[in-house]
């Protein structure tokens, strides 16, 4: 029999190609595939068929969360953290790191200006340092993972359930929601966070941001929480929320809102709780305009804080659903109102 | 010519629009949405994910047990999401996908847990699905590039141009696997041809 019908399905069907066909058609993937969605990886206790409930829908996400949490918290943790040189001469305290060692709680990993290193967070991640930095081990719990970055740049890569792993900085602390990101601490104390993929959740006190893929928060030095916005936004658009934030130039936020577009209602959502009086309605007016608030989000009740509403609000701007943010606790963005 | 086993990757530049396979979910020229989540766009990452996705889950089943192909497949996007930047060629995205797909799956075997037998009354449950896994692990018994080739044709309904396409490897390299894995796949099942 020719092999027409198994190069291309051309030519007489053959009989026993045709059976294992149909016999390993269970085994086929979804067609058309789920939607893509770059979330973070669960570690859930696999169920077979599962593939559609772990791509779709809140409630299967946050079952698999639980039992991920539950996974995680109940595995033993070795003694610190393996580290490995990447480039130059990283050391731990006092030890050089010729090719791996560990970093162990209170212990601090530093980099010069020609060295780099990478530290496996427990099992739930990786974390590289960039040269001129200083990292610290806070706490290596099973279900708290902690670092303190003091300055420099590092790169995370975590795949672990929401909140388990954390990095303090001066200005803020970067709670992960399950992502790729990168904090920079300067020697002024002021830190940018850029996310690359999932969420991170950026809080200092009582006040935090919800930061999604593609965008940055900035920290200053003294702490001003600064609002979160998306990289690729005009430059004048970037400056003038810079002005608004860091120097509290009023006259910025007509830049703002001019040159906002419907992405940019990330920032112009962070805003409304952060301002006051007539700009606070000029910001509600615009953030509407972009993105229409739903059913049930009225005026006052957004002006006003109400969390509900403003949560509600958020579900619709496309950055993921409010109750992810939510499965595990935390302040809310206008929690500081 | 056991010398087709191998992984020989064609030329990207081979590899065209007019290449795209009829069932291409997306009529974009791949390197075009190579390019955009280069560029950090998601929903162009978004478009190659419709349009690996076979081939990812199909290297998959090849290598590893079906119950873990899932994880493992998201394990492979999210790495070339995050690793889709340092790829110099865009017309190379899918021999590259490959690669991360078959080291994710060598990985596994490196550090695969223990696991637990199953008994006869849990494979008994589900007949249809016992059939298929129990071909499968037959099929897993063949060299690398013939169960890889036959599991994209007969599981995941590749045709062998659109396997060439996607892999980059030759169509006389799939079609000699393929021809050649058959074979052994008869022999294996007791078949009545060649």
């Amino acid at each position: 029999m020719s092999d027409a019908y198994l190069w291309d399905r051309s030519g007489e069907p053959d009989p026993e190609i045709q059976r294992l066909e149909d016999a390993l058609g269970p085994l086929r993937a979804p067609q058309p595939p789920p939607e893509w969605r770059p979330q973070p990886k669960v570690h859930a206790i696999p169920v077979r068929g599962a593939w559609d409930a772990r791509w779709r829908g809140a409630m299967a996400a946050g079952i698999a969360l639980v039992l991920g949490a539950s996974w995680l918290v109940s595995r033993p943790m070795g003694m610190g953290w393996k580290v490995a040189r990447v480039e130059g001469a990283p050391f731990v305290g006092s030890r050089p790191i010729r090719t791996t060692g560990r970093l162990g709680v209170g212990e601090v990993l530093v980099t010069d200006g020609g060295s780099r290193a990478k530290l496996d967070v427990g099992e739930i991640g990786e974390v590289e340092l960039e040269p001129n930095s200083r990292l610290r081990l806070v706490r290596a719990h099973r279900s708290d993972h902690r670092l303190a970055l003091d300055h420099g740049i590092l790169h995370a890569m975590i795949w672990a359930p929401p909140r388990l792993f954390s990095v303090e900085t001066p200005a803020a602390v970067a709670v992960d929601f399950g992502c790729d990101y990168t904090l920079k601490v300067e020697d002024s104390g002021t830190t940018t966070l850029h996310v690359t993929m999932g969420w991170v959740g950026f809080e200092q006190d009582g006040h935090e941001s919800w930061v999604p893929a593609g965008a940055e928060c900035i920290r200053g030095a003294g702490k001003q929480p600064g609002t979160p916005y998306f990289v690729d936004a005009s430059d004048a658009f970037r400056a003038s929320l810079a002005r608004l934030d860091f120097e509290r130039d009023p006259t910025a936020l007509d830049t703002v809102l001019a040159l906002a577009r419907p992405r940019d209602a990330l920032t112009l959502w962070h805003l409304l709780p952060k301002t006051g009086g007539a700009a606070q309605g000029r910001v509600y007016e615009r953030l509407a305009e972009l993105r229409p608030q739903p059913a049930g989000v009225t005026r006052a009740g957004a002006l006003s804080g109400d969390r509900q509403m403003l949560e509600r609000w958020w579900d619709v701007l496309g950055y993921g659903d409010s109750s992810f943010w939510r499965i595990w606790k935390g302040p809310s963005p206008f929690a500081a109102k | 010519m056991e010398a087709a086993i191998g992984f020989p990757i064609r030329a990207p530049g081979n590899m065209t629009a007019t290449a795209m396979p009829a069932t291409s979910l997306d009529t974009t020229p791949d390197t075009a949405m190579v390019d955009a989540a280069r560029a950090g766009d998601g929903e162009a990452f978004g478009h190659l994910y419709a349009s690996y996705a076979r081939m990812v889950h199909g290297i998959l089943m090849a290598r590893v047990p079906p119950d873990e192909v899932d994880d493992l497949m998201q394990d492979v996007f999210l790495a070339a999401f995050r690793k889709v930047h340092t790829l110099r060629d865009a017309a190379a995205f899918g021999p590259w996908l490959a690669m991360i797909t078959r080291n994710r799956a060598n990985d596994f075997h490196r550090h695969k847990p223990e696991m637990a037998e199953l008994t006869e009354d849990i494979v008994a449950a589900d007949r249809t699905e016992a059939e298929a896994t129990a071909i499968l692990a037959l099929i897993q018994t063949l060299p690398d590039a013939y169960r890889e080739t036959l599991v994209l044709r007969l599981v995941e309904g590749m045709t062998g141009p659109e396997i060439a396409e996607r892999t980059g490897l030759t169509a006389a390299s799939v079609r000699v696997n393929l021809h050649r894995g058959m074979k052994q796949l008869r022999e294996k099942l007791g078949g009545r041809h060649e």
